[in-house]
């Protein structure tokens, strides 16, 4: 849990800083905390998940081994946070003109995501041998942790999108959460944003 | 003696062909692996309905091995009011979309939908499964029913915190009804394996009947939230007050919902 506040803590707050100093220090608790309410919220779902496709851990191991995926996810991030850092000087800062199609924006929020991806898909993959010894079959370790990343995946979506904004919202002052949180969801909008483009 | 009478080698003649192997009689049974109950841990009795919890996630061939058993009525008993149980908790989590009457409305809904699907599909299962060859009492079928709802309900309880975080997030009775419906069949898919697995035990020979009662099961219990709707929005009356087939009142979401996003994009 230390690794994952201060590893994922540190690469918020340098997504924040963009920004303001005040969003740097609320990301910096809202990355951690997407990271533990997921994990948290499919403690049952993930413990439930692991014995029905052939990996016979009880809660508090499969509870942990999710932890430890999401702790090696959050130290690459820390250990990105200089690059993230780096990339933040070198973006124009916000200013009065800068809108959501802004190009420094999106160069911004698309870096950024790439090092979560990145280091997400790191943390499942140090995860992967684990889960393969502890089952004793390389088939059953690999569906319980698609199966978890799948839930994971769901929920930590919709958590990010609750807590949102993570490096800005325009118009809006800085707040720790976003007026709007419980207004739609990831999903829907990513749909009816598909939708817009196919359909027009 | 055999010193001086040694029996010569058998030697098979070179020019007499090999028989082919003989096929045999009968299908064997699916169930290839070892049978039920040679593992001591297996016989161990199920005292409670916590453990049937556990027995079912972690050593389903225990469960399995115990609703074979004489007086097993309890077992399957305690089964299903956990089934129930898990129901109405995912119920009320459905609920909190809506909120208001719904909080007990849905609940009751859900786990009393489930139920009646379970009770009306029960009489084809014990039919089909007789066909498939299955050796079966109708109490180790009835046993297994139970394990295939209490699996389900317990899957749809691990899901309720995902459900419940986008209930309170989004507005939209289609985005809400699918998702359920995607946590429903998933959870459904395990409790039909669980059952597959128990019924290789019964000497069946073919999964095929099972197959076409699952289907049957599925859409009994989808027409069954379109019986007893409204589920996640609200209405005036507690049933229906118009008789609809699924796939029409799906449609008739699907459009309301449309309706309203254009509304929306109006505004």
């Amino acid at each position: 849990m230390i690794a994952v506040v201060v590893g994922a803590g540190s690469y918020g707050a340098v997504m924040g800083s963009w920004r303001d100093p005040w969003q740097a220090v609320y990301t910096g608790i809202k990355l951690p905390l997407v990271m533990l309410l997921t994990t948290a919220g499919n403690g049952l779902l993930n413990g439930m998940l692991a014995p029905l496709l052939g990996l016979n851990l009880t809660f508090r191991q499969s509870f942990t081994m999710v932890l430890i995926s999401f702790a090696v996810t959050s130290i690459v991030l820390g250990a990105l946070s200089p690059v993230a850092w780096f990339i933040v000087y070198n973006t124009p800062p916000l200013a009065a003109g800068t809108t959501i199609k802004s190009p420094e924006y999106a160069v911004l929020q698309l870096t950024l995501a790439v090092f979560v991806a990145l280091a997400g898909v790191i943390g499942n993959v140090r995860l992967l041998p684990l889960l393969r010894q502890w089952s004793g079959s390389a088939r059953a370790g690999l569906h319980v942790l698609l199966a978890w990343l799948a839930v994971n995946l769901f929920m930590g979506s919709q958590i990010s999108w609750v807590l949102r904004p993570f490096i800005w919202e325009a118009n809006k002052p800085v707040a720790f959460i976003g007026s709007d949180c419980f207004q739609g969801s990831f999903f829907e909008t990513v749909f009816n944003a598909v939708c817009r483009i196919t359909f027009g | 003696m055999n010193e001086n009478n040694p029996v010569p080698p058998m030697i098979p003649p070179a020019d007499r062909p090999t028989p082919p192997p003989v096929p045999p009689l009968a299908t064997p049974p699916l169930a290839g692996n070892r049978p039920l109950g040679d593992d001591p841990a297996e016989r161990v009795a199920i005292p409670h309905a916590f453990a049937a919890i556990e027995a079912l996630l972690r050593h389903p061939r225990r469960l399995m091995f115990q609703l074979r058993q004489p007086g097993s009525g309890k077992l399957i008993g305690g089964m299903l009011f956990v089934a129930l149980a898990c129901a109405a908790v995912y119920g009320v989590v459905a609920g909190t979309f809506s909120g208001h009457e719904q909080l007990w409305a849905a609940p009751v809904k859900i786990a009393a939908g489930l139920f009646i699907s379970a009770t009306i599909c029960l009489p084809s299962l014990y039919i089909f499964t007789c066909l498939s060859g299955s050796q079966a009492r109708l109490a180790e079928v009835c046993g297994l029913l139970a394990g295939l709802l209490m699996l389900m309900t317990i899957l749809l309880v691990g899901f309720a915190p995902v459900a419940w975080i986008f209930s309170q997030s989004t507005s939209s009775i289609a985005w809400m009804g699918f998702l359920h419906l995607v946590f429903w069949f998933v959870a459904m898919l395990f409790g039909v394996r669980f059952m597959q697995n128990g019924f290789a035990h019964t000497n069946a020979k073919s999964h095929a009947g099972l197959n076409v009662w699952v289907i049957i099961f599925l859409l009994v219990a989808v027409q069954m939230t379109t019986a007893l709707r409204p589920i996640l929005g609200r209405s005036d009356t507690f049933f229906p007050t118009e008789k609809q087939f699924f796939l029409a009142h799906w449609a008739d979401c699907l459009k309301q919902q449309d309706g309203e996003n254009n509304a929306r994009g109006r505004n």
